[in-house]
Formats: structure tokens, C-alpha cells, sequence
């Protein structure tokens, strides 16, 4: 699976919690409370992504990246290990 | 509680939410008409090979102040209670107000089963998946917290649970917190009870609910206190009932006379006419009128077979044999929680348009010595209404609204 993948799922999921933001570039130096998501939706957005991409661990393992590249990577490192 | 009630206790804006109709003109429309709209159940998660008849909601505007993002995640009952507000906001013209002394009471609880049931089903076998905003949503109090959020509500905010008189009994205790001085304005939103099919299986199973007698014909199967009835008829409603003292506007709908609550000392389902009668002639003393000053009577009339003969032996006991009588849920449907909130939006709105609308389904009523209102009445001479909510629990509610001018 490649980090394309991934990120095309983020924007996905940003997209479908946040459906204001549809039509708008998301770009992976972007932060999801910079994009206006609070702390509520950028734990929907977590967990949508793990369910998109089937990844059964607890959303507490991708805490931390400052950046949606960064969660991309992080995410796909743990499907990797999978 | 004290002997007599203040006397300056108004309701200044209405909003409603029902299967008949959205906004106070079309609801008043369709109850004058008789209008319907039973079947068998459709929304997701109300069938599990079963057949249950009820009233549902075709379609939902939603309030142009909440966001689409809030609205993803808010419960169908928090949608439908964000939108009776927004009517009885504007109606009220609430928006120069101190939000500080603006309140807000929810009645119902438990009001969110099905939308419960389609996530537990759906994330039985991948919990980690299920959505986070689960941990908000699954409150009652998420609707609180939703509506004051949309509309700046500072004053203060909490349910109140009462089964099916929760409607009636938000709206006394928006009434006692503006009577207290608490807050200047208090909302009080009856908040629609998203039924599953386990609660809806759980009342059938009591012989509360209806109908196998009318499965075929589901038009036919909510008849309040006719012969034939067997048993109530689910409808998702919910109205919003704004509540002020020394009213802003010069011509508030209707005066909050008296009210009463009593409790049967009873945790079953089972009604007493003492019971219900002590409300009655509570919340009549109060307001320091008697049985001959009651123009119109919205009971809770829920087409339960125990629960009608007794409440009409309670209004008996009242003297409340006179006064014209009718429906309200033969339109649209036992709205639980929010039912007490709905039949005083349409005891108000009748009391406005001198009309009474007439009951459906009642072709051979239980007792015919009461003044049924059989098709739609005009009545120029209507001024005072008294209109009675109860729930399983030995809960019972009685409010007198007095037409103001």
C-alpha cells in the first residue's frame, strides 16, 4: 500500500467529517486543527481512517504527528507491520 | 410545591416537529384536518421482522446557525430538537436577549435507542472502529449541549425524565425556573424518543402498544379511546415551548395558569384515576379555577386499553364531563417523551384559532357522555384548557393554559 493510497483516504475521511471543507486542496503539510477540526473531529477522522484502511489498533498508536503527511506516514507504517 | 402559582407566566414562542407537519401553521393545519400518516415503519433499525405501525418524519430542514459538521454527528432526535428551536426562537425573537438568563430544559430520556442499536450492530465485531463521537451523542444532555451551543444558551441546561409525560414536565420546570427567578426565558423542548425495535417489541410484549388488530390497515390503528383500540401508536414528533414572565411581546400565545405533578407511589404501568385525578384538581386549584371553567381538555388519551377508561374516570371524578374533548395523538401518534410538549403546542394553537380539531379513529367511543369533538369545531368562546401527560412510573402531570386579551 502506498502513502498515495493512505493520503487519499485522509482526505476522504477529512472530507466526509468535515464537509465544509469539500472543493478546498488538502495538502499533507496541513494539520487537521489548522483545517478547523476540533479535538472531537480529528478523533472521528482517526478512527474513520483506521476503519477505511482496516487497521484494527487503537487510535491511541497514531496520536502525535503534527501534520496529515506525518499521520499518513505513521499509518502506513503500521499497515506495513501488519 | 406552593398553593397558587404565579400569574404572570407566559409562553412567547412555539416550535414543532411532527410527522404531520413542520412549523406551528402546517401542524395546525393537519390537526384540524385529521390528518395521518401511519404505516409501517421504515426508518432503519424500527423492523426486525416485525411489523410495527407508527408516524415518521418524512424530511428534516435543518437550522441555517448549525454547521454541517455538527450535524453529522448529532443524534435524529438532537436534529429534530435543533429545528423546533430554531422556529420557536425566531418565534420568540430571542436573539437580543442576555444569554445568561436564558434557559433550557429537555424532557425524555433514553430518547436515542435506535440510533444505539444501528451502532452497536455495526461495530459489534470491530469496536475499535466505532466512532469516538459514540461518547458524546449516547447522553440525553448531547442535545443540550447542541442546542445551546447553536443558539448561545448561558442560563442553564439539563432533561429531565418523566416516560411519556417528559414533554409536559419540561415545560413545568421551565415554568418553575422562570417562576423562581432562575432565568428570565426558559425553553422547553419535548425531545422526540427515537424508538428501536426493542423498545417497540418491550411495549407490545406489555400491551402497550398496538396494533395487531389493525395490521392491515394501519390508517385504522390509532383510535384513541375507542372500543376497538389496542394500545397506543408510536409517533416521532417534538415541539420547543418558550416560557417567560411579564412577556416581551403584547400578545403571548397563552397564560401558564397552574400545573401539577403527582406521583402514584408506583413503579409499573399500570394508571390510577386517583392519581390522575389529584393532578387535575391540583394544577385547577392552583390556577383558582373550577371544573365549569375548563372550555377544552387535551388528555393524554394515548389509546392505551388500560389507560383510557381510566383516565376518563379520572376526569369524571373532576367533573370534567362538559367541556369538549379530543385527541390530539389520533393525529400524530404517542410521541413519549415528547408528547406532553406537542399537545400543549396544540392546545395553544386551537386556543388561538377558536377551532378544535377533531379526533380520528373515534367511531365508537369508550364512554359517549364526554363532549367528543368528532369533526372539526369551531368555538369562539374557547379561552381555558387543561391538558394531562402521564407516564409508567405512576407520573402524572396536569397544566391549565389560559388564552391571553
Amino acid at each position: 500500500m502506498t502513502t498515495e493510497f493512505v493520503f487519499s483516504v485522509m482526505r476522504r475521511v477529512i472530507f466526509e467529517v468535515l464537509p465544509q471543507l469539500r472543493g478546498r486542496e488538502i495538502d499533507r503539510a496541513d494539520s487537521l486543527e489548522e483545517l478547523g477540526a476540533n479535538s472531537v473531529e480529528r478523533a472521528d477522522i482517526v478512527v474513520l481512517a483506521l476503519e477505511e484502511l482496516n487497521l484494527n489498533i487503537s487510535p491511541v498508536e497514531v496520536f502525535g504527528p503534527r501534520n496529515i503527511g506525518e499521520l499518513v506516514e505513521l499509518l502506513n507504517a503500521k499497515l506495513a507491520a501488519v | 410545591m406552593p398553593s397558587s402559582q404565579p400569574s404572570d407566566i407566559f409562553v412567547t414562542g412555539i416550535g414543532i416537529v411532527s410527522a404531520v407537519g413542520r412549523g406551528k401553521a402546517a401542524f395546525l393545519g393537519a390537526l384540524l384536518a385529521g390528518e395521518q400518516r401511519f404505516s409501517v415503519m421504515e426508518r432503519p433499525g424500527r423492523q426486525h421482522a416485525t411489523g410495527f405501525i407508527g408516524a415518521e418524519i418524512a424530511a428534516l430542514d435543518s437550522p441555517d446557525r448549525v454547521a454541517e459538521s455538527v450535524l453529522r454527528s448529532a443524534s435524529l432526535s438532537a436534529r429534530v430538537a435543533l429545528s423546533a428551536l430554531a422556529e420557536a426562537w425566531q418565534d420568540a425573537q430571542l436573539d437580543d436577549l442576555d444569554p445568561s438568563r436564558i434557559g433550557l430544559v429537555v424532557g425524555g430520556s433514553n430518547l436515542q435507542q435506535r440510533e444505539l442499536v444501528l451502532a452497536h450492530a455495526r461495530y459489534a465485531d470491530k469496536i475499535h472502529f466505532l466512532r469516538p463521537t459514540y461518547g458524546l451523542s449516547f447522553f440525553d444532555t448531547d442535545i443540550c449541549g447542541l442546542c445551546s451551543a447553536a443558539f448561545g444558551i448561558r442560563g442553564l441546561a439539563f432533561t429531565v425524565g418523566g416516560a411519556s409525560a417528559s414533554g409536559q414536565l419540561a415545560v413545568i420546570e421551565a415554568a418553575e425556573a422562570v417562576a423562581a427567578g432562575r432565568v428570565d426565558v426558559c425553553i422547553a423542548i419535548g425531545a422526540l424518543m427515537d424508538l428501536s425495535y426493542w423498545e417497540c417489541q418491550a411495549f407490545t410484549a406489555l400491551g402497550a402498544m398496538g396494533s395487531t388488530r389493525w395490521a392491515n390497515t394501519p390508517a385504522s390503528a390509532c383510535r384513541p379511546f375507542d372500543r376497538d383500540r389496542d394500545g397506543f401508536i408510536y409517533g416521532e414528533n417534538c415541539a420547543a415551548v418558550v416560557v417567560e414572565r411579564a412577556s416581551r411581546r403584547a400578545a403571548p400565545y397563552a397564560r401558564l395558569a397552574g400545573w401539577s405533578t403527582v406521583m402514584d407511589a408506583n413503579r409499573n404501568p399500570d394508571p390510577s384515576a386517583a392519581g390522575e385525578a389529584a393532578a387535575i384538581r391540583q394544577a385547577l386549584g392552583r390556577a383558582g379555577m373550577a371544573a365549569p371553567d375548563i372550555d377544552y381538555v387535551n388528555p393524554h388519551g394515548s389509546g392505551s386499553v388500560a389507560g383510557d377508561p381510566v383516565e376518563l374516570a379520572a376526569l369524571h371524578a373532576c367533573g370534567l364531563t362538559d367541556a369538549a374533548i379530543n385527541t390530539t395523538k389520533s393525529v400524530t401518534g404517542h410521541g413519549l417523551s415528547a408528547a406532553g410538549a406537542v399537545e400543549i403546542v396544540a392546545t395553544i394553537l386551537q386556543l388561538e384559532a377558536g377551532e378544535l380539531h377533531p379526533c380520528v379513529n373515534l367511531e365508537n367511543p369508550i364512554d359517549p357522555a364526554f363532549d367528543w369533538v368528532v369533526s372539526r369545531r369551531k368555538s369562539t368562546s374557547l379561552r381555558n384548557g387543561l391538558t394531562l401527560s402521564f407516564g409508567f412510573g405512576g407520573i402524572n402531570t396536569a397544566l391549565m393554559i389560559c388564552k391571553c386579551g
